[in-house]
């Protein structure tokens, strides 16, 4: 036991914040990989998958390699704790940290509080959604609906993902709940474009984090992680879709 | 002066959108600047008369390749930066008529509307791949042959 252990705990640990919260597959590998060569392991292999990471190496010759793996279960979007593990995993290989602090700080990175409170977030939305909604074409007087159906479908998908196990079914509800609430504040007469406050709603939902880390990852060669992402951006534009589809069938 | 007030729009609505995905503070205002530079681009490409899919596919290399050199200055993993940055080019209101026509039941507009919004999301791809080939030069891993040893 002793240090072997202990820096395959902090690995994986750094590992699974990364990948829990959208890294890019080849950055995981490439930091896991750095970091245990830099405390004097050989052999070192990883391999990374959109769900699970396995880790293995050498301690010294005689040994028998150590290997394990950790499952990521849940894939949240929060790139600070991204940058966070990368700075800590930089200031570890180059022997700023020792094993013990580079604990302590993934520990503490893991268990802190998003950078933005979750009120912002919805704010946030409500903005992206009112300034897409005018660049695509709708007019001034189309952004207040717009920023609200954003609001409500953010507030929507965050409540949902909560309680649901199905993450698409949460995105389903979140673009019925904006189509409705945008098709109903046009009707009592606030903006005249359907169609751009409808599109503003949804752009907040929009898959962006899957959808670029797959392109990353099927180019630097790790298509299983790639493929995988790529399927998850689909169905996640799908649910919105068909959540869409849904409430202007029923009524428009 | 329209096209001031669509670049204050965009940068508001691309710094929302990093606060979406929780990017770090310090790189919270320059992910804007991106947006920005994305949205700037597309338009002055679509104003020399080419495509919308080649216009998009520009716009998301420079958005891309400054990504690429502000993430080395300020030491910041790229995504952070580059995925606000291209957000502005997602064809969200072509994938939204696909749909609509689709619901209509006008079956081939909606398949015309399917292709751009597949095409333009594949510029937004490519521009991305350009981007990550040229910054990545220098550490080529070998796909075909071992190297002379």
């Amino acid at each position: 036991m002793g240090k072997a252990d202990d820096v395959m705990d902090i690995c994986l640990l750094a590992g699974e914040i990364m990948l829990k919260y959208g890294a890019e597959t080849y950055r995981v590998e490439e930091t896991l990989e750095r970091m245990a060569k830099s405390a004097s392991f050989s052999n070192v292999h990883c391999f990374t998958t959109s769900t699970g990471i396995f880790l293995s190496f050498e301690e010294t010759k005689e040994k028998e390699d150590l290997m394990q793996m950790v499952r990521i279960d849940d894939r949240l979007q929060d790139l600070s704790k991204v940058t966070a593990v990368n700075q800590v995993s930089r200031e570890f290989v180059s022997g700023q940290l020792t094993v013990e602090e580079a604990k302590q700080k993934l520990t503490a990175i893991a268990s802190s509080p998003l950078t933005y409170p979750l009120w912002l977030i919805h704010i946030a939305s409500g903005v992206a959604g009112a300034g897409f909604s005018y660049l695509f074409g709708g007019g001034w007087a189309d952004m207040m609906p717009a920023f609200i159906a954003a609001v409500m479908s953010s507030i929507v998908v965050v409540e949902f993902e909560r309680y649901l196990k199905v993450r698409f079914a949460a995105e389903f509800a979140a673009a019925f709940s904006g189509g409705t609430i945008a098709i109903f504040l046009v009707f009592i007469g606030m903006g005249s474009n359907l169609d751009q406050i409808i599109i503003g709603s949804l752009m907040p939902l929009v898959p962006g984090v899957p959808l670029t880390n797959a392109v990353r990852d099927l180019m630097s060669g790790d298509l299983v992680a790639g493929v995988s992402r790529g399927a998850e951006a689909l169905l996640t534009s799908l649910s919105i879709a068909s959540g869409i589809a849904l409430t202007i069938s029923i009524f428009v | 002066m329209d096209i001031v007030t669509q670049l204050l729009i965009t940068y508001f609505a691309t710094v929302a959108f990093g606060i979406i995905f929780s990017i770090p503070k310090r790189a919270l205002l320059i992910g804007g600047a991106i947006g920005m530079l994305a949205w700037g681009v597309f338009q002055g490409v679509l104003n020399l008369g080419t495509s919308y899919v080649f216009a998009t596919g520009i716009a998301s290399f420079a958005a891309a390749a400054l990504s690429h050199i502000t993430a080395k200055i300020i030491r910041i993993p790229v995504t952070a930066l580059s995925i606000p940055g291209i957000l502005p080019l997602v064809p969200g209101s072509r994938a939204y008529f696909t749909m609509l026509s689709f619901v209509e039941g006008d079956y081939l507009q909606g398949l015309e509307y399917g292709v751009e919004t597949m095409l333009r999301a594949g510029a937004i791809a490519a521009g991305l791949v350009f981007a990550l080939a040229i910054f990545s030069y220098g550490k080529g891993i070998g796909h075909r042959y071992e190297p002379n040893r």
